[in-house]
């Protein structure tokens, strides 16, 4: 046979092949220009969260108005409120959203671009394209998203009570996660509302909060409750060392408060 | 009634029995997976802190058993290293079992089956899954078209379409050029099936850049010890797997010094974790030396899965026992299983908190519902399946078969294989 020996001429042309698939890929590559953003900053308006842990008392209201306003499942909670350290007598809670990360984790992972940013800063999840690999939630750092291991039928109690469902329900087999109320805000701002001011341009959570505990706004507006909030207070973020950016601040408990 | 009388003399014989004793598995395992597609993933023991399970650990074992076809395709068609051709045709089959399993139990693992396409469609560049799924796929087409040849040595196919079988003989010709192509997409994708997890900084315990080189390393040994073990079981078993026992034990013997590679890299990667505490990563080797995981890392992993076979096959005079050396290949094979399985799930059972103030580690627990068992199993014996039907019916073992003597008998028939 032929090959016998594997000839120059053979290792020519396998090299040809070779060079040809990476001239090949490059052309895709080219062709597959809709790329997502490389961080979610580079829109005009920067949405960010401030969450006060010295007015924050645990109520859970959050936890349902999050729930009706965006139907989710009473087995899911996309916006957990944790207990945290005592400061003598005081119990302190941490409520945990989705950090809405400038480099998020879940949209570096995921093999199908059904998480992105969005010019604004939120991390969305495209619910029609997502697969349910589940690596964006093994990839999170924060626990922020939930999968939905089985489909979440009939009646959502948290609505009427707690408010009406403004988006779709996640059908089975995707992971869902707080998109920082999106919808509250595009409809907000279509109506001329100034969102983080207007409670109905806000996240739910933000104009539920009995005590005021959170705080939502522009960081790109100097004057914005949130910029005004974090150049006056002390505050941190969540694993920070990990460089993930996140867009959620918390005003640390302090025990005279 | 004559039909009766044919099927009863067929579950008599012993590979009627075989074939009967995999279909009872076949079918449960079919049942477990159309309950999987009508209940969803809720049937399983997943959950938000373990996502993934069983049936990744099945995924990622397959891949890496199979592995010896780009490695062992590689040395026959780039290397020169012709007399091994007859090995690298078993290791081509091998090769298109594990990768099908593994198509079978992303199926039934992703959370939307009926959107697998998206993967191919829309791309996500900076995604390790992204990355492996595009190799597994092209990959998987290497693998296809190398064993149209081996299809051609289908008897009914030879006598009732010879021309065809001519056609797929044919495709012998591009086997460098598959073999670079193969040895390309297998390196990039046996790594990155580590390295899915080396990037992810949430889980400390995975995050080092030494697991893909690790499942790399793992996979060219696992995927060889399986071909030659498969091999020379079926050669055990019927007289339709002929075999040349000079060449199985001289590519054992490589396994061996590969094992002492793998173990010496293993060590090192263990080590470097012991030198300062890191939250997490601490507490991960700490379960896997002395924890919940810690059977399956001395015993399974360690002792079993890599001391033991690579002492047996280093040893001239242990490894020229036959059975000894089977047993070394399972064992190399059973290890790295159990390495998959406790990567996975050290990783994820060590939970780093995120709230303020020292990180501080939780541990959470899985074990695999009945329903993940059967289809599991099910996967399992479906690659039995078609291996034994590669072996009865292609010739998939039969060391006597260089490709190139094939071709000049063309379509005839091959010389009688069936004694």
């Amino acid at each position: 046979m032929a090959d016998a020996k594997f000839s120059r001429r053979d290792m020519l042309k396998v090299a040809g092949v070779a060079a040809a698939t990476v001239v090949g890929l490059q052309v895709v590559k080219n062709a597959n220009a809709n790329e997502p953003a490389s961080s979610g900053a580079s829109g005009s308006r920067q949405w960010a969260m401030v969450i006060d842990q010295n007015k924050c008392t645990g109520c859970g209201y959050c936890v349902m108005a999050c729930r009706a306003h965006n139907d989710i499942s009473p087995d899911i909670t996309w916006n957990p409120v944790l207990e945290t350290e005592k400061l003598g007598d005081k119990q302190t809670y941490l409520p945990r959203p989705c950090m809405q990360c400038t480099k998020a984790p879940c949209v570096e992972v995921c093999p199908v671009n059904a998480s992105y940013y969005r010019p604004d800063g939120i991390v969305m999840m495209d619910y029609d394209r997502c697969i349910g690999c589940r690596y964006c939630e093994v990839a999170c750092p924060y626990g922020a998203r939930s999968f939905n291991w089985k489909a979440f039928d009939g009646p959502n109690p948290a609505v009427p009570e707690w408010g009406e469902p403004e988006v779709a329900r996640r059908p089975r087999g995707v992971p869902e996660k707080c998109a920082f109320c999106y919808q509250r805000i595009d409809r907000g701002l279509a109506l001329g509302l100034v969102p983080g001011v207007d409670p109905d341009a806000t996240p739910a959570c933000v104009g539920v909060c009995p005590t005021g505990a959170r705080v939502f706004g522009d960081l790109n507006d100097p004057n914005s409750p949130v910029s005004i909030l974090l150049h006056t207070n002390p505050h941190f973020r969540l694993r920070e060392d990990l460089g993930t950016g996140p867009r959620v601040y918390y005003l640390p408990a302090t025990a005279e408060a | 009634m004559k039909l009766i009388v044919r099927i009863k003399s067929f579950f008599a014989s012993t590979w009627g029995k075989w074939l009967g004793f995999l279909s009872i598995f076949l079918a449960a395992g079919l049942g477990a997976g159309l309950l999987v597609f009508w209940k969803g993933l809720s049937v399983t023991h997943l959950s938000d802190l373990v996502p993934w399970g069983l049936w990744i650990t099945i995924d990622q074992s397959s891949i890496a058993v199979a592995g010896g076809a780009f490695f062992l395709c590689a040395g026959v068609y780039l290397f020169g290293l012709k007399q091994y051709q007859p090995i690298a045709r078993t290791a081509t089959f091998v090769g298109i079992t594990g990768y099908t399993m593994a198509m079978l139990s992303l199926i039934l693992d992703i959370g939307r089956p009926d959107r697998f396409w998206h993967s191919l469609v829309y791309w996500n560049k900076h995604s390790l899954l992204w990355e492996v799924t595009m190799c597994i796929m092209l990959y998987l087409t290497v693998l296809v078209l190398e064993v149209l040849p081996i299809l051609s040595s289908f008897e009914w196919l030879r006598n009732h379409y010879p021309k065809i079988a001519e056609k797929l003989e044919g495709v012998h010709h591009y086997a460098p050029y598959l073999a670079l192509l193969g040895l390309c997409l297998s390196m990039l994708h046996q790594s990155s099936l580590g390295a899915m997890y080396g990037v992810l900084k949430a889980h400390p315990f995975w995050f080092r850049p030494d697991v893909a080189v690790l499942f790399i390393m793992s996979a060219v040994a696992g995927g060889m010890a399986l071909t030659v073990f498969a091999s020379m079981l079926s050669s055990r078993l019927t007289k339709r797997a002929v075999i040349k026992e000079e060449l199985l034990e001289r590519v054992s013997n490589f396994i061996g010094w590969m094992m002492a590679a793998y173990l010496y890299f293993r060590f090192w990667d263990a080590l470097s974790m012991t030198y300062t505490y890191q939250a997490g990563r601490t507490e991960g080797l700490n379960l896997l030396t002395g924890g919940t995981l810690s059977f399956n890392f001395w015993v399974g992993e360690i002792l079993l899965g890599t001391v033991a076979p690579m002492i047996i096959l280093i040893n001239k005079k242990a490894r020229a026992n036959q059975i000894l050396r089977m047993a070394a290949l399972a064992l190399i094979v059973g290890g790295i299983v159990a390495y998959r399985w406790d990567t996975n799930l050290t990783g994820m059972f060590v939970m780093v908190s995120y709230l303020p103030g020292d990180l501080t580690v939780s541990y959470t627990m899985y074990r695999p519902s009945i329903v993940e068992w059967i289809a599991g199993f099910g996967i399992i014996a479906y690659g039995l399946t078609l291996f034994s039907l590669g072996v009865r019916y292609l010739h998939v073992v039969d060391h006597r078969i260089y490709e190139e003597e094939l071709e000049t008998v063309k379509a005839t028939s091959i010389e009688s294989v069936t004694a």
